[in-house]
């Protein structure tokens, strides 16, 4: 029923019915989401669970004159459904406060950029039966290990329509597929009758990248680091970021802190730093949107603007923010295209496309080979506070390094820092890196950190 | 059955052409909903977004010897009903014919029933004026505290729901149910420290759950705690005795211990709790319950049920209260009706979902210390050199491990009995299980938290809590 909606005239009777209803109306906006995904999933290694899902809704956005926003979304998609809910946007928009801030939601584009790779015909027509090699896959790499006792998996593959329309001439729509993989893997030191979990996913936009062996590897991998563990004394000694550890230190808090949201009510540790050094020339970070076939790429952003690619830091120096057309308009600039939007229920926030640490000239083993002693770290629970930059937490995922090799790994240890001293203190990237949705993250090695270990 | 228009599709009629198609499925459910709501959000006492929804979800679960089907539609009419199961009776197959272990559903007698929230102001007679009004309250008073508060947001969200639950036991039951939920964030900064405090309330119920006084003393409330912690001191790490507060004690017998006793984790052999039924692991003293019937509000002097209560789980089953500690020994784990079927337990109402559009999980409800005899003085004052910590930001832990981590909000240092300075930023680690044996005094008066608790990309509404208690021997660490 729904694959007979006619979207674009919906949009325009949407779009004329919000500008004749309120005379104070300045613009308006409607967003159509559509989606269906399959999702197979393990628990204790064995396939559990097969479902498909798909959704398919509508949300409108009405500013007027004053600055004030009102946002009504639906998912039943018929005229008269519409109309309510219109009327209930205008209604919340009459209600709100003046917002001197905003300017306009974004006007028309001539032109887009061109990124391949977005959608794969075989994702979107990909039936559940042909799913279950991907699922099977994960399965055999925990059966055939002697220490693996337990796995939980995933296997998600989507396709999604946007379409988005506004009173400014916006009218553009795409279509985009993603698959991801998660496992998550528990293993057991017989002998010592230890247990620890390890876990890995990936997420692509076509099928035949998706490799389920290297994802259930990994999570064994990290499972298998993560026993024999010891308690350590208090120590400074130089830290290893795994790619996951990078994200969690520098890619993930860095995308918060320039978010231009966060920037604005000075929630973030980088306010008052623009153009100034934060780190050492290692630190090289881009946000670029038009790479062909990456999960973060895009031709447009959740409010219609094209995409770009940004250097956000480079050679240690912090150069721009990521904006909406909201933040962007508040600083009087252009939006960067960075309104992101995963659903018709929400408004657009802001969020990063690929967001790329720049590796380095060391290979991996370079990096750890040079540590006499040290720590790698993996995964913590904790993150960052994004408004001071400082970090305490438990490494939940972290090993020794001992004469430049991995060792055991530990049991109840802490450590502290703030942000701006971890970037300052890199002395190392590696060549090698690995993707995690939109982050791309080598290896890093930071000179000097204070562990606080539980061994008394 | 009664109900709004859209789910009254759900006849017998319907339930007998399921019935015809059902094709050697041992087990299904259907869940469908109508869900409307709104939401409001302010930041420096203006609007930064004012909206409203509404949506229709259905999910249609079907089991067959170990294998689970599962579709999701949102369009609820009798047509893609039964085009739904027809689909997801083919996915338990599939399931059934890849799954290893090969278990059954155990039969449960019907449940024929119709469950509504009591709304004493109900929300329909609330205009969105009204809910801007009260928004605007808190954000004037955060703002207005002092000249110290750089920034402030609170945020409003309420939903009504009418939702159907059917199965194949004959199970019919319908619910109507109100939450409210309101936040208030708030942001400090004096001689270039910045501090933020957060304070949140909930439940179901009507208006009245945000006109209680310590509903409209949130925002006094969030404020003057970002002001003290501006002046606060950064903790010394080092092994301490640790007062942990109602709110504390609540997160860490939630966090480090709870989501080891959900049956689907031991079942992976993921949990600290593995094989440990009948067995001691805490101190004699200790006693853990997880309660979330309706009806509690009155406890606590709330004219509304609390955040985490309801009715039946996302399986049909009533919630009910389960002991899962009784002096020190493990006494039951938190199941599903697939937990229960499979480790011969009856089921304890724990099969929860986010939403009709999910697939049940086991979760917790409202989990409990429960009192003992000590007050908080004699704790102090029987302490030598110890933390007392009020409240936390957030808290992990790695269940298969038990090694977690807390993060307090307030947190005062004890000093030869007395209660001294204020601290931020205390963290806390430990093992649950050496902590679960360490515990040395457990106060008489118990009060809760509200929150949602995340897990597997769900999350559902759940409180936790106790009285304040005392455990030593706690690792703390802070920057310094």
């Amino acid at each position: 029923m729904d694959n007979k909606v006619d979207v674009y005239s919906l949009a325009k009777y949407g779009l004329n019915l919000a500008e004749r209803s309120n005379s104070n109306l300045r613009c308006a906006e409607i967003f159509f989401g559509k989606n269906k995904y399959i999702n197979i999933e393990i628990e204790e290694n064995s396939i559990k669970n097969s479902e498909i899902g798909s959704d398919f809704g509508v949300s409108i956005r009405v500013i007027d004159k004053r600055g004030s926003l009102g946002f009504a979304f639906t998912n039943n998609l018929d005229k008269k459904s519409i109309e309510k809910m219109i009327t209930i946007a205008i209604k919340m928009m009459m209600a709100g406060t003046e917002d001197l801030d905003f300017k306009n939601l974004p006007e028309k584009y001539n032109k887009y950029p061109s990124v391949k790779g977005l959608f794969d015909s075989n994702l979107k027509n990909l039936q559940i039966e042909d799913s279950i090699k991907y699922a099977k896959d994960l399965i055999k790499i925990c059966n055939e290990d002697e220490m693996a006792i337990s796995q939980s998996a995933n296997f998600i593959s989507n396709y999604s329509e946007k379409y988005i329309f506004n009173t400014n001439g916006i009218e553009i729509n795409g279509n985009e597929t993603s698959c991801t993989i998660s496992s998550n893997i528990i293993v057991k030191d017989k002998i010592r009758k230890e247990i620890s979990s390890g876990s890995d996913w990936q997420s692509k936009r076509s099928l035949k990248e998706i490799n389920s062996v290297k994802t259930a590897k990994n999570a064994l991998e990290d499972a298998k680091r993560n026993l024999n563990r010891i308690k350590i004394k208090n120590m400074k000694v130089p830290l290893i970021l795994t790619p996951k550890g990078t994200i969690r230190f520098i890619l993930s808090p860095i995308a918060s802190a320039v978010n231009g949201e966060t920037f604005q009510y000075k929630r973030s540790f980088l306010v008052g730093k623009r153009n100034e050094i934060i780190g050492s020339n290692y630190l090289n970070i881009d946000d670029n949107a038009l790479i062909d076939g990456l999960s973060g790429s895009a031709q447009f952003d959740g409010e219609g603007v094209p995409c770009k690619n940004k250097k956000i830091i480079e050679n240690g120096k912090f150069l721009q923010l990521i904006h909406n057309s909201y933040t962007a308009g508040k600083e009087g600039i252009e939006s960067t295209g960075n309104a992101s939007r995963s659903s018709y229920s929400s408004l657009p926030a802001i969020g990063v496309s690929n967001f790329i640490l720049k590796n380095g000239d060391y290979t991996k083993d370079e990096i750890i080979k040079d540590v006499k002693e040290g720590i790698i770290l993996d995964y913590t629970g904790d993150s960052p506070n994004i408004a001071t930059g400082d970090f305490s937490g438990l490494i939940l995922h972290g090993n020794i390094v001992k004469n430049g090799e991995i060792k055991e790994s530990l049991n109840e240890t802490m450590f502290g820092i703030n942000l701006l001293d971890l970037f300052k203190n890199i002395d190392a990237v590696s060549k090698e890196f690995n993707i995690y949705g939109g982050y791309q993250a080598p290896f890093v090695r930071i000179k000097e950190v204070r562990i606080i270990g539980s061994a008394n | 059955m009664e109900g709004i228009d859209e789910l009254k599709i759900f006849d017998d009629n319907l339930i007998k052409e399921l019935r015809q198609i059902e094709d050697k499925i041992q087990y299904w459910d259907i869940r469908a909903g109508i869900s409307t709501g709104a939401s409001l959000d302010f930041t420096d006492q203006k609007s930064k977004e004012i909206s409203s929804f509404n949506i229709s979800e259905c999910g249609i679960r079907t089991f067959v010897n170990g294998g689970w089907g599962f579709t999701v539609l949102k369009e609820i009419t009798k047509k893609s009903i039964k085009n739904g199961f027809i689909k997801a009776i083919k996915l338990a197959k599939l399931s059934e014919s890849l799954c290893k272990d090969k278990f059954k559903i155990r039969e449960r007698d019907p449940l024929i029933k119709k469950f509504k929230i009591s709304n004493k102001k109900k929300l329909e007679d609330i205009s969105i004026e009204e809910k801007i009004e009260r928004v605007k309250f808190h954000e004037k008073i955060a703002s207005n505290y002092s000249s110290d508060i750089k920034n402030t947001r609170t945020f409003y969200v309420d939903g009504q729901s009418h939702n159907i639950f059917l199965n194949s036991f004959g199970s019919s039951i319908y619910q109507d149910l109100t939450v409210i939920r309101l936040f208030n964030l708030v942001f400090a900064q004096k001689n270039g420290i910045l501090q933020r405090a957060v304070n949140s309330i909930g439940g179901l119920g009507g208006f009245e759950i945000i006109d209680t006084e310590e509903a409209n003393n949130l925002s006094n409330k969030t404020a003057s705690e970002a002001i003290q912690l501006l002046d606060a001191k950064s903790p010394v790490g080092g092994k301490f005795t640790v007062i942990m507060d109602p709110k504390l004690t609540g997160t860490f017998i939630h966090e480090a211990f709870g989501h080891a006793c959900e049956a689907d984790i031991v079942l992976n052999k993921e949990s600290i709790l593995e094989g440990r039924l009948g067995e001691k692991v805490a101190g004699e003293d200790i006693n853990i319950l997880d309660n979330p019937t309706m009806g509690q509000g009155k406890k606590f002097s709330i004219p509304y049920e609390l955040y985490g209560s309801y009715f039946i789980d996302d399986e049909g089953i009533p919630s009910q209260k389960t002991v899962i500690i009784e002096k020190g020994i493990l006494k039951s784990y938190l199941h599903s009706i697939e937990t229960s079927s499979r480790m011969d337990f009856p089921p304890n109402g724990h099969g929860r979902a986010t939403s009709n559009s999910s697939r049940p999980q086991v979760r917790m409800g409202i989990t409990i210390l429960e009192p003992k005899d000590w007050n908080l003085e004699e704790m102090i004052e029987s302490t030598q050199n110890g933390i007392l910590c009020e409240d936390f930001q957030y808290g992990y832990c790695d269940p298969s491990t038990g090694n977690f981590q807390f993060k307090c909000k307030m947190s005062y240092k004890i000093e030869n009995g007395e209660k001294k300075e204020l601290m931020r930023d205390v963290s806390l680690s430990g093992m649950t299980l050496e902590v679960l044996n360490r515990i040395s005094a457990i106060g008489k008066d118990i009060s809760y938290s509200d929150g949602m608790c995340g897990k597997g990309g769900q999350s559902v509404r759940v409180c936790d809590g106790g009285p304040y208690i005392r455990a030593e021997d706690i690792t703390v660490g802070g920057l310094n």
